[in-house]
């Protein structure tokens, strides 16, 4: 009985802090402590700082500064809208138009960025003013935009995915493998449905690109080299067992930093305004971190997530089952949370029954990243609704009824996912690695 | 509770929950004579804000040119020992030094949906969280000095093969005593490496917690007094 007692007061007071708008970092803090005074009588305090300071002085995190660095040096220089500029003629050949470059830009942008914001403003910005001169319906841009820019969060290099593996103790680079193929398949996905639209609703169908000639078309390709070898090299030197996770994170940043001065966008003041962003988006993750690591602790102390593992082990639940209950659980909670904060804040009490299920944690990795993405663009809290609201000027309810039929095809993902684990597994099980 | 026993005669956490907490309803009844008080203040605060934002992010240039440094000693051969430690401790450096900075540029997450409702809710909500924020990062703060004075007295060392210089921690030892025990200080001092003592990287952590509940006490107040949050966030453009 004392769990059930336990877990009605660590939601009682999550909820309080949470809700009272209390910064989610400080609040698990306050969360932590109020489960170690009354469950424990360990000095909570020194306990709360040992913790801490383990996990925020730890080698792994430090991929996670560099990676966000590296997003924000394409972000603030030309490189990003180069990288749009060599998209944008090859996607005139398929049914549906330049509405793949949504897709397209999206994809590779999330190649050389971790998350899905950064994605969504990069691609957005310039392919919204360009497709809707072109006479696309609103709703598709929109739509396909807010679901595309999840992708972010699952072509590597993923922040989501390094929080888990730092929460978890999981190699962060077989995390990034195994997220390689279910992005793709995604993306392959979202294509699809826009090409279903293509043929299926006539009447909205925008007038065909005029042709360009073939020079120019290469031309303009030639637009893509300079990203397109800085992910390559990125992603190859991690996969091909190179280097470490952090270590391709240095490289990342290096590479953008010689790109960008190479084409003379590196100013100061884009170097020092990429550098002071990635400090506090690193800092807030950090301090989300800390809060959760202090969680943990206090559950831990409390014997919570072993008494829950039970629970579920008790309930017979097959993992198919377990699966489809943390589906729905993850959905709800990502209603009203971040991706991030969801993630750091249920591992302590889901690692312990995943493992005990036999579910392996990396694809577990993966799956958790698509039904959070899911949970981006469904409202009432919607980082991609939020950011798309600030970009368009449409009601938030407008652009989350035109991301519906995105959130159709994630959640099908999940049924691949399900279906076919090789998708996440194979890649990381099969390449060389270190760590 | 020995941690919080008094301080000038007064037990700890007067110093450190009543008085602030006291002021902030000070700062909500008279508004103007707050805001002389505090006016001096805050421009030195803004200052200091900013420098801890700068210093973070040179820890964070640091990480990587350490780590670039890593990988080509690697290709050559050499090796570098304790590499990864110090990239560890930069990386508490980066964190704890900016959790202030990213406070007030708006940067860190909370759920907003109840802040947005009303302006009711947007003052008095805030009022709370911020105060129910300042007392856990206060809380956080006093532990973090705590941990990092008794790291020097149990003098624990790296558990990695990283190594400072001795000079460095005599430097920075010089700071906490009289200015009339340093001859003797630096002549007990030698020249040679010894593995870091875990209190040097610490004191990123008791700088920079301190730095953020004082941070969440003064937004506190100033939203008290300005009728108004001064948290800009820069939504991305």
């Amino acid at each position: 009985m004392t769990e059930i007692y336990a877990i009605l007061v660590f939601l009682f007071v999550l909820f309080l802090l949470l809700g009272s708008s209390v910064w989610v970092g400080l609040a698990l803090m306050g969360v932590a402590w109020v489960g170690m005074e009354m469950f424990t009588n360990r000095p909570a305090g020194d306990a709360m700082i040992t913790t801490i300071w383990t996990g925020a002085s730890s080698w792994t995190l430090t991929a996670l500064p560099l990676f966000i660095w590296m997003g924000e040096i394409l972000f603030r220089t030309r490189l990003s809208q180069d990288l749009f500029r060599g998209l944008a003629p090859w996607m005139r050949f398929l049914p549906g138009g330049l509405l793949h470059t949504n897709i397209a830009g999206c994809t590779i942008f999330a190649a050389v960025s971790g998350s899905s914001a950064a994605t969504l403003n990069m691609v957005g910005k310039m392919s919204i003013p360009e497709l809707r001169s072109r006479g696309y319906p609103e709703h598709m841009i929109i739509g396909t935009l807010a679901g595309a820019a999840t992708l972010g969060l699952m072509i590597p290099p993923s922040l989501t995915l390094i929080v888990y593996g730092v929460t978890i103790n999981e190699s962060i680079t077989k995390l990034f493998m195994a997220g390689v193929f279910p992005g793709l398949v995604l993306a392959g996905l979202f294509m699809s449905y826009i090409i279903f639209w293509h043929f299926f609703t006539k009447g909205e169908r925008p007038e065909p690109e005029p042709s360009m000639p073939f020079g120019k078309m290469m031309a303009e390709s030639l637009f893509l080299l300079p990203v397109m070898g800085l992910v390559f090299v990125v992603i190859g030197s991690m996969y091909l067992g190179y280097a470490t996770a952090t270590e391709a994170a240095a490289v990342g940043v290096v590479g953008a930093l010689v790109l960008s001065a190479g084409q003379r966008s590196l100013t100061w003041e884009t170097f020092s305004k990429s550098l002071m962003g990635a400090t506090r988006t690193s800092a807030m993750i950090a301090l989300i971190l800390m809060g959760a690591a202090f969680l943990s602790l206090s559950m831990g102390f409390t014997g919570l997530p072993r008494a829950m593992a039970e629970l579920i082990e008790s309930y017979n639940l097959s993992p198919i089952g377990l699966i489809a209950v943390l589906t729905i659980f993850y959905l709800i909670l990502g209603m009203f949370m971040d991706g991030l904060s969801s993630v750091v804040l249920t591992m302590a009490i889901v690692e312990p029954m995943i493992r005990q299920a036999g579910i392996d944690v990396i694809w577990f990795g993966i799956f958790l990243v698509v039904v959070i993405e899911t949970a981006q663009v469904t409202p009432p809290i919607g980082f991609n609704l939020f950011v798309l609201q600030g970009m368009t000027n449409h009601e938030i309810g407008y652009i989350a009824k035109t991301a519906i039929p995105m959130v159709g095809l994630m959640l099908l993902m999940v049924v691949i996912l399900v279906v076919f684990p090789e998708l996440a597994t194979w890649l990381p099980d099969n390449i060389r690695q270190r760590n | 509770m020995r941690d919080w026993q008094p301080f000038l005669g007064l037990y700890l956490w007067v110093w450190l929950f009543l008085f602030p907490g006291a002021f902030a309803f000070y700062c909500l009844f008279y508004r103007n004579s707050a805001r002389r008080i505090l006016l001096p203040i805050w421009r030195i605060l803004d200052r200091v804000y900013q420098i801890s934002g700068v210093i973070a992010a040179g820890f964070l240039v640091m990480i990587l040119v350490l780590i670039v440094g890593q990988m080509t000693t690697r290709w050559s051969n050499v090796v570098f020992p304790g590499g990864t430690e110090l990239a560890g401790y930069m990386m508490a450096c980066t964190s704890f030094f900016a959790l202030a900075y990213t406070l007030n540029h708006g940067a860190h997450i909370r759920v907003s949906v109840f802040l947005n409702m009303n302006a009711f809710l947007r003052f008095w909500l805030d009022a709370f969280a911020m105060l129910i924020a300042a007392i856990i990062a206060t809380y956080f703060a006093r532990y973090a000095v705590k941990t990092n004075f008794m790291s020097e007295i149990l003098n624990d060392r790296t558990q990695g093969l990283d190594k400072v210089p001795e000079w460095l921690l005599t430097f920075v030892t010089m700071f906490g005593t009289w200015p009339w025990d340093w001859s003797e200080l630096w002549a007990q001092s030698g020249s040679e490496m010894v593995f870091t003592p875990i209190w040097l990287p610490q004191i990123a952590m008791s700088i920079g917690t301190v730095l953020l509940a004082i941070a969440v006490w003064d937004n506190l107040f100033r939203l008290l007094i300005n009728q108004k949050t001064s948290i800009k966030s820069e939504t991305v453009e």
